[in-house]
């Protein structure tokens, strides 16, 4: 059991087990809501995710949504990988340190190819980012 | 930390801790002309050994941040949004390099993008809007 941070629920699944993911997570996965429609993922706000400013980096809540995106579109498809292929993010408000955000991601439309995604980025109730993108089916499962 | 294998190049002094926990990032030039690069290593990759969406996207907003820096005598800003393009994968020992274009400022915006390449071969773009704070 790995050190699990404060704010994270026992239910939830760690789902950075290497790389990237594993470097800047630990990044988690909750249970579906919505029937399964939509897909939900977590991580706890550490010092080094900060910018000088006091908030949370742009770069860790966009790789955050690309990570939570990316999986949405590999668990839609039953693809082994899914690419980003182009990801448009507004930064809507500051996250902070001690936050626990949310990635509430649903799928707008999938073609043989193609997932349409969009995700809200949330912590205790406050929009932080919100995004749209566009992953490729790279790998059949 | 190995040295930087393209000569002429030095670290970017960084302040954000986030961006001090991924990078290095180095540069050449001077501003408002400075070029960025980044030497990507185990760190940066996802399972499948190619640069993580996550890395290029805050490399991105760290150089074109510090383009931002150049163009307004290092005003506060912050990013309001980023449009990404992921064009090729990008590999571990592969270095990115960057020369941010600015293609507007106003009193309160700031209008950034960036052809990141590997090898001369655009392999991500981002386009990222920018607020002046204390600009209404």
């Amino acid at each position: 059991m790995e050190d699990r941070p404060a704010g994270i629920p026992p239910e939830a699944e760690l789902a950075s087990t290497g790389g990237f993911n594993k470097y800047v997570g630990p990044l988690y996965r909750l249970p579906d809501g919505e029937d399964g429609a939509l897909k939900r993922f977590v991580f706890a706000v550490a010092g080094k995710h900060m910018n000088s400013a006091g908030t949370v980096h742009g770069g860790m809540l966009m790789g955050f949504a690309d990570t939570a995106m990316s999986r949405t579109s590999r668990l839609v498809s039953g693809a082994k990988s899914c690419n980003t292929v182009s990801l448009n993010c507004d930064f809507v408000g500051p996250g902070k340190l001690g936050d626990t955000i949310e990635a509430r991601v649903r799928v707008t439309r999938q073609t043989r190819t193609l997932v349409f995604v969009s995700a809200e980025l949330v912590s205790d109730g406050r929009t932080l980012l919100v995004a749209t993108g566009l992953w490729r089916i790279a790998g059949e499962a | 930390m190995s040295a930087f294998p393209l000569p002429g190049f030095r670290e970017t002094a960084l302040i954000d801790p986030f961006e001090v926990f991924v990078g290095p990032v180095y540069e050449q030039g001077e501003p408002p002309a400075r070029r960025f690069a980044l030497l990507i290593d185990e760190r940066h990759v996802n399972m499948r050994g190619v640069i993580h969406g996550g890395m290029l996207m805050s490399f991105a907003d760290a150089a074109l941040g510090q383009a931002v820096w150049d163009a307004t005598d290092r005003a506060p800003s912050v990013t309001l949004n980023m449009q990404s393009q992921f064009l090729k994968p990008a590999r571990a020992g592969e270095i990115i390099q960057v020369t941010p274009e600015l293609i507007r400022r106003t009193r309160s915006f700031v209008f950034m993008r960036g052809d990141f390449k590997v090898d001369g071969e655009t392999i991500f773009a981002a386009t990222s809007v920018w607020k002046l704070l204390g600009q209404s």
